[in-house]
């Protein structure tokens, strides 16, 4: 059964999540983003329903942490806990729920991301551990773990050195570039602490990104092999859109023929219910095209 | 896998030296003097309804005529996080998680900006509503006591913190005749107690009393009897401060 690092949130019932929580970690610039790209469409093709979800993407304090930013006056403390607001909100509000309905959920940074960088900012590492004890414990956390060296060029020829990615609130009497070598080396020695205690999976992301997407897939294709419906996908060959489209016109085509002899053959039971559990399955296209909110997005 | 409550390997929260964490085992501030700087910081606590404002203020009176640089700072007033806490309010989106936490984020942003600097400058600060409040409401509404309290490990312990005892009834007696209504969350609906708005009120805020009656001696709450005349309770805080204000400064912002 899925387990929290220690504390349950009021409400929080863990026994019916049958999703996978899938974590993808680094510092800015490894290339997060591109494999999500990439790993998002390589899911739903299998037949897979994939939520994808980020920081500071929540609908209650998205929008107050990028206000925040923009000014100068957001404090070290605050800081912290503004992205555990936004964590918790997108944990129950997003993250449970696709969980709840099978979805795999594939997010661009966890609490190890959030910890790192409070840690950076000399909060007090049991303090921040303890706020996010309530954090689901994912399947698998992949790190995509590159070198300062390595990252320079990607910032410089990407979007250029940002303020709060060079951490010049950390180390404001340097000079961005000195800035940034500071803050992002900091960052990969709290990352590599944390990646052996809880246990990443670390890939070279130095790597091509195509060479970086193949292992990731043989490392989620893994994850999944582990599925606890994996009996019924099995037995069904694929459970996959296509198959329920099929499944969905056979039994259309039955209705108009009136024919009862020539009725669909009742799925088996487990069958059944695990139908009744993908239930949100077809919508999954619905929310992919909006970027990941669609239906669980609160009205 | 536990990953909180493991206390000890690092006491310190943040970069501030005047930061009192909380020790994750026994939920108590600790350090009751604070060597660190000269200003004196004030609090009341109680129930909506128990008076607790109209003392602070009377208070507040009495500290600047004595020529006392006083700063008073309000719960949930943070610029930068309240249109959060409104709109998680006006939308009713917030869990007991969530109210919790923008709570906490607000009063990060008041303690780094404000409470904390004007301490070390020698200031005499008033709370209205506390870490006790934050204490009291997520308690009440399911959150464990322990993760709320190490949440505010970042909190500076007040010299005094009072608390203004009153019984439920006075207190929505007197709400009752000077309002019209309750607040979705003030009356504690997104937690299912009733569906009526009063009686959700009431069984809310008696759990917020049970609450603040176990922190009087947890946290060692300054209790006044709320019932008593204004003026007999303005006489007793007043004596409690002046007690503390030894090393505040007459910054004589207001000569």
């Amino acid at each position: 059964m899925r387990q929290t690092y220690g504390k349950m949130l009021p409400g929080m019932k863990l026994p019916d999540l049958a999703g996978k929580l899938l974590v993808l970690e680094g510092t800015d610039c490894a290339g997060r983003t591109t494999q999500i790209n990439m790993l998002r469409p390589w899911l739903e093709q299998l037949g897979h329903a994939v939520l994808d979800t980020g920081m500071a993407r929540s609908s209650l304090a998205g929008e107050g942490i990028r206000r925040a930013k923009e000014g100068n006056n957001l404090g070290r403390v605050t800081q912290s806990l503004f992205y555990a607001t936004d964590f918790v909100d997108r944990l129950e509000n997003e993250v449970i729920p696709a969980l709840r309905a099978g979805f795999i959920v594939l997010t661009d940074r966890y609490i190890y991301s959030l910890m790192a960088r409070a840690i950076v900012r000399g909060m007090d590492a049991a303090w921040i551990r303890g706020i996010y004890s309530a954090a689901l414990i994912p399947d698998a956390v992949f790190y995509l773990r590159v070198d300062v060296e390595q990252l320079i060029p990607r910032v410089i020829f990407s979007r250029g050195f940002d303020y709060w990615e060079s951490g010049m609130d950390v180390f404001p009497g340097q000079d961005m570039y000195a800035s940034f070598r500071s803050y992002q080396a900091a960052l990969l020695a709290e990352f590599d602490k944390l990646s052996v205690e809880f246990n990443f999976e670390t890939l070279d992301a130095s790597a091509d990104a195509k060479i970086v997407f193949a292992q990731l897939q043989a490392k989620v294709q893994r994850v999944l092999e582990g599925d606890s419906r994996r009996e019924y996908l099995r037995e069904s060959h694929s459970f996959n859109r296509e198959y329920l489209h099929k499944v969905f016109e056979y039994a259309a085509a039955a209705t108009m023929r009136r024919s009862p002899d020539q009725a669909v053959a009742a799925p088996p039971r487990e069958a059944a219910a695990a139908h009744h559990n993908w239930s949100a399955s077809p919508m999954s296209s619905h929310a992919s095209s909006q970027n990941g909110g669609g239906f669980l997005q609160r009205k | 896998m536990d990953i909180g409550g493991n206390p000890g390997t690092n006491p310190r929260i943040g970069p501030f030296e005047v930061f009192f964490p909380v020790e994750g085992s026994s939920p108590r501030l600790r350090h009751s003097g604070e060597p660190g700087f000269p200003g004196r910081l004030f609090v009341v606590e109680g129930i909506d309804g128990s008076g607790k404002s109209t003392q602070l203020s009377l208070l507040h009176k009495w500290l600047e005529s004595k020529g006392y640089g006083v700063v008073f700072s309000q719960w949930n007033s943070s610029e930068l996080v309240k249109d959060t806490t409104k709109l998680g309010k006006k939308k009713k989106m917030l869990t007991p998680a969530t109210f919790s936490l923008i709570h906490a984020t607000d009063f990060a942003d008041r303690i780094e900006r404000n409470i904390l600097p004007l301490l070390k400058a020698g200031a005499v600060v008033l709370c209205d509503r506390y870490i006790y409040t934050a204490f009291a409401r997520d308690v009440a509404r399911g959150m464990d006591r322990h993760w709320v309290r190490d949440l505010y490990g970042f909190a500076a312990k007040p010299a005094v913190a009072f608390y203004f005892r009153v019984p439920l009834e006075t207190a929505i007696g007197r709400l009752i005749t000077g309002r019209d209504g309750f607040k979705f969350y003030e009356a504690g609906l997104d937690i299912g107690l009733s569906d009526d708005p009063t009686e959700s009120f009431r069984l809310f805020q008696g759990r917020i009393v049970d609450e603040y009656e176990k922190m009087i001696p947890e946290f060692g709450l300054t209790v006044i009897d709320a019932t008593l005349p204004v003026e007999v309770q303005q006489a007793q805080v007043r004596q409690i401060v002046q007690t503390h204000l030894d090393r505040a400064r007459n910054l004589r912002v207001r000569p």
